[in-house]
């Protein structure tokens, strides 16, 4: 097979700076300017290497006897008189580094490109529905959370800086990704955006109704903030695919570090209040109009057995809280 | 005869008229008796000043009198607290009217009563006794003591008889007392000591301690020589403890009077020393009415500046609604179930932080959401604060907050207070 192919001149990431076809050999390569390839490297001796065919009429680089030798790869290798290229076969001269490639060399399925409409969150109709679901939802919020007369006006006038804020926040992630990958997101970002706030609002009514209804399971909280987490990971994870160029795997880590980052600032802020003395008792019993015969009780003579772990509890409190005795 | 006779009384009557007004106003200025009360009695009154060691510096001010012979001390306990407290850091300064200042000691005390016994080693020169005998209402008083430290001053007032409705016994005595006149004694015109100073509220409504506690502290105290002040705050909780089955046995049994909010059945003024206050909110531009009944003790025990305790208090909260549906209703509901409560009193010093447990709760009469949180005395061991509330399930337009207050008593009393409360709330069928 005939290897005629392409020399590139690649930078140090692998990003091809020049290309230049070999239609015959051999080629030389130099700083000279009677060369196939010139290369502006003061390292590059002006004949440096010749890239031709050996007895057997297999492809490969000489050395040109030059003054900083012809290395495998990239980097500090050792240096060699001559070396076989393959497809793909990647040289460093001086500081350049130079890769062969065949006319045949085989090539990385073609990319689906996302503008072309197929994908489900760049749906203007799905961001519309996000948002107008989002809307209803704060508009909901607002008229179940107030207790005074209320007009449709003010019901839906409330909400509106939340809603704005969201178009802002959508905003602020296309603009990045205009930036890093040249391409406006908007009604992605608005839509992965929407459904997170949508799904804040079930975890919290979903987390309100088992604490109404078991309050007795102790560590109910926990499992809240776990979701809250897992929420907030795949925001960072569904705004950061539409607004940089990382990897599925790098943004997945960066999605779950920055919700662990959240949660941990809250879990340390919560203990540090946790210790705070208070003269405030907190009544966290949530009651919800639900027919009494669906809620689980007990009976008033076991809660006041039970409390005897509020006293053991406290005892504890009491020991820490006594002066130590000199 | 008859004329120069009758003219004779009439020139007697218009004398006695002209001058009548004018003794009257004389009697009121200078009293000689009120001068020969404070003359022949000012003598066994005292200043008590508990001055901080470090400092030198007074931290209280209060008055007290020699009751017996041997030259003990009656005083209130709040006037000596802070040594009670604090052993080490204090010590009593009693000054005598002559100016003279010895160092005294505290052999007993009463934190219930609010009273308390000293001892110096000084001679007296007499003491006051106690009135045996009842006193009539009406009767004139006059109370000895250094109001606002601002030298000794008699009061006088009258006696007003004993409080109706208070859960510790207080003589009622109309007079003006001021801070620095607590632990003085208010006596009769014989010099025999009806009462104890202990408090005062508000325009010449004072309080005093019924002699006969004094009496018998002075008993309990006599064989005392020399007192462990280690054991101070141990004997202020077990104080407090052995009060409690005074007041809490059997409050909220079946026999406890009942007042209907709405559909329910709740308890009310479980004892005369209870007072209870009903309110409504009813407002137009508002989509749902409250109803509150407010129960409370209005005695309380001073155990140190920063806490007092033996209070008990309840209260109902009925939450209706013609106009919200359930969802909004609810919004409010909650939120009047979930209103913090703070206590008025409690340093880290003094009590460890709430804790609090919540349940759903089947009572006799149907669905509750009960909460209780519970805090404890740090330095008063088996004794504690608690909060018990308790919401109503099931109903959707109207709901009922209830809340039991109890303060300085011990866990067992927490628990079979919070039964007895919770079983007392009943549904009206």
């Amino acid at each position: 097979m005939a290897p005629l192919g392409y020399i590139e001149v690649l930078d140090s990431k692998g990003n091809v700076l020049e290309r230049r076809p070999i239609d015959s050999f051999p080629i030389h390569i130099g700083r000279a300017y009677n060369n196939e390839v010139v290369i502006d490297d003061p390292y590059v001796c002006p004949a440096h290497v010749a890239i031709e065919l050996d007895d057997r009429g297999s492809l490969i680089a000489r050395d040109l006897n030059s003054v900083n030798g012809l290395r495998l790869g990239s980097g500090r290798k050792k240096r060699l008189p001559m070396l076989a290229l393959n497809s793909g076969s990647q040289f460093q001269i001086g500081h350049t580094i130079l890769r062969y490639r065949s006319f045949d060399h085989a090539l990385a399925p073609t990319l689906l490109d996302r503008e072309n409409g197929t994908s489900f969150f760049g749906s203007p109709h799905i961001a519309a529905f996000a948002g107008i679901m989002v809307f209803a939802l704060l508009c909901l919020e607002g008229f179940l959370g107030s207790v005074e007369r209320v007009t449709i006006a003010g019901i839906v006038s409330e909400p509106l800086v939340t809603f704005a804020t969201l178009f802002l926040w959508a905003g602020l992630w296309t603009l990045a990704g205009r930036v890093i990958l040249s391409r406006f997101y908007f009604f992605e970002h608005v839509t992965i955006a929407s459904f997170a706030i949508v799904a804040f609002f079930a975890i919290n009514a979903v987390a309100e109704w088992l604490e109404f209804l078991f309050p007795f399971i102790p560590a109910l909280w926990v499992a809240g903030v776990f979701g809250a987490g897992v929420i907030l990971a795949t925001l960072v994870f569904g705004h950061l695919r539409f607004a940089s160029m990382m990897r599925r795997r790098s943004r997945l880590w960066a999605a779950f570090s920055v919700s662990a980052a959240l949660i941990g600032i809250s879990f340390i802020s919560d203990y540090a209040n946790r210790s705070k003395f208070s003269n405030v008792m907190e009544f966290t019993g949530i009651v919800k109009p639900l027919d009494a015969a669906w809620v689980p009780t007990m009976s008033v003579d076991r809660f006041v057995e039970n409390s005897q772990k509020l006293k053991s509890d406290l005892e504890r409190l009491a020991q820490k809280a006594k002066p130590t005795q000199p | 005869m008859k004329c120069k006779l009758l003219f004779s009384v009439a020139f007697l009557l218009l004398t006695w008229l002209l001058w009548a007004p004018l003794n009257f106003a004389q009697g009121q200025i200078t009293s000689p008796t009120t001068a020969e009360i404070f003359k022949q009695f000012s003598e066994q009154v005292v200043k008590i000043e508990v001055v901080e060691n470090g400092s030198g510096a007074k931290a209280s001010v209060g008055s007290g009198f020699f009751a017996n012979e041997r030259g003990q001390i009656v005083t209130n306990y709040h006037v000596v607290s802070k040594l009670i407290h604090s052993p080490d850091r204090y010590r009593i300064d009693v000054s005598a009217p002559s100016g003279q200042i010895t160092q005294a000691a505290v052999l007993g005390f009463d934190v219930i009563y609010d009273l308390a016994v000293l001892r110096t080693d000084r001679s007296i020169k007499g003491f006051l006794s106690f009135e045996t005998t009842p006193v009539a209402q009406g009767t004139r008083l006059y109370s000895l003591g250094h109001p606002q430290d601002l030298g000794l001053t008699i009061v006088e007032g009258t006696y007003n008889g004993l409080l109706q409705h208070s859960l510790y016994p207080k003589v009622h005595f109309t007079g003006s007392l001021n801070p620095g006149m607590s632990g003085g004694p208010t006596v009769t015109h014989a010099g025999k000591v009806v009462g104890i100073n202990v408090a005062t509220e508000g325009e010449q409504i004072s309080f005093l301690v019924p002699a006969a506690r004094a009496f018998s502290l002075l008993e309990k105290t006599a064989k005392i020589e020399k007192p462990s002040t280690a054991n101070f705050l141990e004997e202020v909780g077990r104080q407090i403890q052995a009060n409690q089955a005074r007041y809490l046995d059997g409050m909220f049994s079946n026999t406890t009077p009942s007042v209907t909010l709405g559909p329910y059945s709740l308890p009310t003024k479980p004892a005369d020393f209870f007072r209870c206050w009903a309110d409504a909110l009813r407002r137009k531009e508002l989509p749902y009415v409250v109803i509150s009944h407010d129960c409370s003790t209005d005695d309380y025990i001073f155990v140190s500046s920063e806490q007092s305790s033996g209070i008990v208090r309840f209260y109902h909260q009925l939450l209706s609604t013609e106009e919200l549906n359930p969802a909004r209703f609810f919004t409010l509901y909650a939120s009047q179930v979930q209103a913090g409560n703070v206590a008025l009193f409690g340093n880290e010093e003094e009590v460890t932080p709430f804790r609090c447990v919540t349940r759903n709760l089947q009572t006799q009469g149907g669905k509750l959401k009960g909460v209780l949180c519970a805090r404890q005395y740090v330095k008063l061991p088996g004794l504690y604060d608690a909060v018990f509330r308790g919401a109503t399930l099931g109903a959707r337009n109207v709901g009922l907050v209830t809340t039991l207050s109890l303060s300085g008593v011990s866990f067992e009393n927490i628990q079979a207070l919070t039964r007895r409360y919770a079983e007392a709330i009943k549904w009206r069928r």
